[in-house]
């Protein structure tokens, strides 16, 4: 019985290590998969559909310009209706049956949480486009982030609504995931160092369509502002039911409404909205080429995270191609550990985002750009970088 | 202030907020309530039918008339789709019946409840693939600005919830009493054998329970895509909580589903607001309640006023 054992286990251990190898090179006349994870479908279905098609564009560019060693690149998009629990399987999918090299995803930080100690385990490369929670680039080796932290966008706007627009008073109304709760529960301990404060903090459910209960206690307490930094589905609603309870403050939230489809479901109401994002850099002609070539292709203009994400596959793409051989019968010898050191290196890198530097944990160097939108379009209004505890306005 | 020390326009606020919300449950609970009180059994695809006669008002409504216009018009457009809506729900909720309910009325209790179950799985998912996931807009016919009333605010559509959620009731409440249908309606409920017995087409009168409890469906489908916007799962939640308000009321009892659902709105409402229920877990609130109910009257508010069968 032992000796049956130990034949079985001898059997799959090899068989594991054959798997494990075999991982790592891409047969002749396969490509070179790198997976794409995000929401396709539901109620944030439109991030992640923008998303995708950047980083479509990046293979398809990567494979015109001749791939790596002659090797086309091929990108795997899996769904996660932005729950973790769809997310989970698809990761797994990514790991284990298509192999990739690099994930450029997750979309929402509590999915990225979710999957990238995953990522880690198995070797791939992540590259976030969009998930913004304080805590993600900590995950991991290869785990990385072309979008800016919460931290960063809650700690300045904290310092700005307190120190510029001088609002003393601010209700909070936010949904319960990373991505909300992180820039709510920062920014309130900023806003309140800075002198400000908290006059109401209300939650809600990922999903709840019904904000009339929050919003009309927040009304009883009158704050100068509502700071609301959620996902654009909500922040409709949210518009428009203060809008009928008669609530007049002014609102403020963070990158989460900078998808278009905030103007499709709030309309007029959506103008005025201040809120954060990474600061836009003067518009490169590389940014330029890449918004003429998306509108061409798909019919409809990329968000700032799809530049995000085009930048993020670029990056992992060109990490692949520096870092991988020719091996034995025409294969494609491919490093993860090489490739995730070649990422890691990544300084002013020339995107379509602006230049791209990592820091040592795989965070976005970022300046804060402050926006609004006007007239139904999105406008930046002013620029900032923190310098120590000092919040530097840049012309 | 007063007892809970909240203003008062702020309670009155909260008021109207769970009154709305409360009539909406109100008008789907009906169906659930109706078809219990004929064939014994959960419609679970009920959400699904609502969602869909949103979906029926919404493509009909654009069809007809460019809603950001306004006028007269839009507003005799957006009543043609409401009707037209019911008219679908109904339409759909006898054909659903017909396939998936009829052939199974023999069988087990359990078999028509997944077969409910899986319609609906099926429907949402048909719709998800037709209409797609995203939120639509729905906007509103008239001007929705505010009415304000010191301190408290009411929205056109919020009155226009009310009023119409009070309509339905009624008239179907009046239909059930008074008409000879209504009274074939409730001798099937009670027997159906005896029922068929004394010359009710049994079939003909289920049949017509599902649709009128549909064509309410598509009504609050409606009133609740102008609230809170139109997306495929939105009879998921909505269905569910608007079963748990015709248990609490009582299932199978017409005025205990209206009474459970303004139960069920108010208590989501001030639930938060007095008892200090954190906000993120409203929806504990209804499911808490269809528990308490069950284990302390599993009859409902309003017991069904028939004795029990021998």
């Amino acid at each position: 019985m032992k000796k049956l054992l130990a034949v079985l286990f001898s059997f799959m251990l090899l068989f594991a290590l054959a798997c494990g190898k075999e991982s790592d090179v891409v047969k002749k006349g396969e490509t070179i998969k790198i997976g794409f994870l995000g929401p396709m479908t539901g109620d944030a279905g439109n991030y992640g559909k923008l998303m995708s098609q950047a980083v479509k564009i990046a293979v398809e560019e990567f494979n015109a310009a001749g791939g790596a060693e002659g090797f086309n690149a091929e990108v795997i998009v899996e769904d996660t209706e932005g729950k973790v629990e769809k997310a989970n399987p698809a990761i797994e999918k990514l790991a284990g049956v298509d192999k990739v090299f690099g994930i450029v995803g997750s979309v929402f930080s509590s999915v990225s949480l979710a999957v990238a100690p995953k990522a880690e385990a198995a070797k791939i490369v992540m590259v976030s486009p969009s998930s913004t929670h304080k805590d993600l680039p900590g995950k991991g080796k290869f785990i990385f982030r072309d979008v800016m932290s919460d931290a960063l966008q809650a700690v300045v706007f904290g310092k700005y609504l307190a120190n510029i627009e001088k609002v003393k008073t601010v209700a909070i109304l936010y949904i319960k995931n990373d991505y909300s709760q992180g820039l709510a529960m920062d920014f309130k301990e900023q806003f309140e160092k800075e002198g400000g404060k908290v006059v109401a903090i209300e939650t809600a459910l990922q999903g709840d369509k019904d904000f009339k209960t929050q919003l009309t206690k927040i009304k009883g307490t009158s704050p100068e502002a509502l700071y609301v930094p959620n996902y654009v589905a909500e922040i409709a609603q949210i518009l428009e039911q203060a809008k009928q309870l008669g609530i007049k403050t002014k609102f403020y939230s963070a990158d989460g409404f900078s998808n278009p489809q905030i103007i499709e479901l709030a309309g007029e109401l959506a103008n005025g909205v201040i809120y954060t994002q990474a600061a836009e850099q003067p518009t490169s002609q590389k940014r330029k080429d890449f918004e003429a070539k998306y509108q061409a292709k798909w019919g409809e203009k990329p968000d700032a995270f799809s530049l995000n994400a085009y930048d993020g596959a670029w990056i992992m793409l060109n990490a692949i191609k520096a870092t991988a051989g020719k091996g034995a019968n025409g294969n494609l010898k491919v490093d993860r550990d090489k490739i995730r050191d070649y990422v890691a290196k990544t300084k002013d890198f020339d995107g379509a985002s602006g230049k791209v530097t990592f820091t040592a944990d795989g965070d976005l160097v970022a300046n804060i750009g402050i926006y609004t939108a006007e007239n139904l379009k999105f406008k930046q209004l002013k620029m900032f970088k923190l310098d120590g505890e000092k919040l530097v306005e840049l012309k | 202030m007063n007892l809970f020390n909240i203003p008062h326009n702020e309670l009155l606020q909260h008021l109207i907020n769970g009154l709305t919300l409360g009539a909406i449950y109100s008008l789907i609970a009906l169906g659930y309530t109706m078809v219990y009180g004929i064939l014994k059994f959960i419609n679970f695809a009920h959400g699904e039918i609502l969602m869909l006669g949103a979906y029926a008002g919404y493509y009909i409504y654009y069809f007809i008339c460019d809603p950001t216009q306004g006028g007269v018009f839009v507003i005799f457009a957006f009543i043609i789709s409401i009707l037209t809506a019911m008219v679908c729900s109904a339409s759909l909720g006898v054909i659903v019946e017909r396939v998936a309910y009829r052939p199974l009325r023999k069988a087990p209790r359990l078999a028509p409840l997944l077969s409910a179950i899986g319609v609906s799985i099926v429907l949402m998912n048909l719709a998800a693939l037709f209409f797609g996931t995203k939120s639509k807009k729905f906007d509103f016919p008239f001007d929705n600005s505010t009415l304000q009333a010191g301190g408290t605010s009411i929205t056109p559509n919020q009155i226009m919830i009310l009023a119409v959620g009070l309509i339905m009731m009624a008239a179907l409440k009046l239909f059930v009493d008074r008409t000879r249908l209504g009274k074939a309606m409730r001798a099937t409920s009670q027997n159906q054998s005896v029922a068929a017995l004394m010359g009710i087409n049994v079939d003909f009168i289920i049949s017509l329970t599902f649709a009128i409890g549909s064509a309410l469906a598509a009504v609050a489908g409606v009133l609740m895509a102008l609230e809170f916007k139109l997306y495929p799962t939105m009879g998921q939640m909505a269905g569910l909580k608007a079963f748990i308000a015709a248990v609490v009321g009582g299932i199978g009892n017409i005025s205990g589903a209206m009474l459970g659902g303004i139960i069920l709105g108010l208590l989501e409402t001030f639930g938060v607001v007095i008892i200090g229920i954190p906000q993120g877990l409203k929806d504990t609130i209804a499911f808490s309640a269809l528990i308490i109910i069950l284990l302390v009257k599993p009859s409902g508010l309003l017991i069904k006023n028939i004795r029990e069968k021998v």
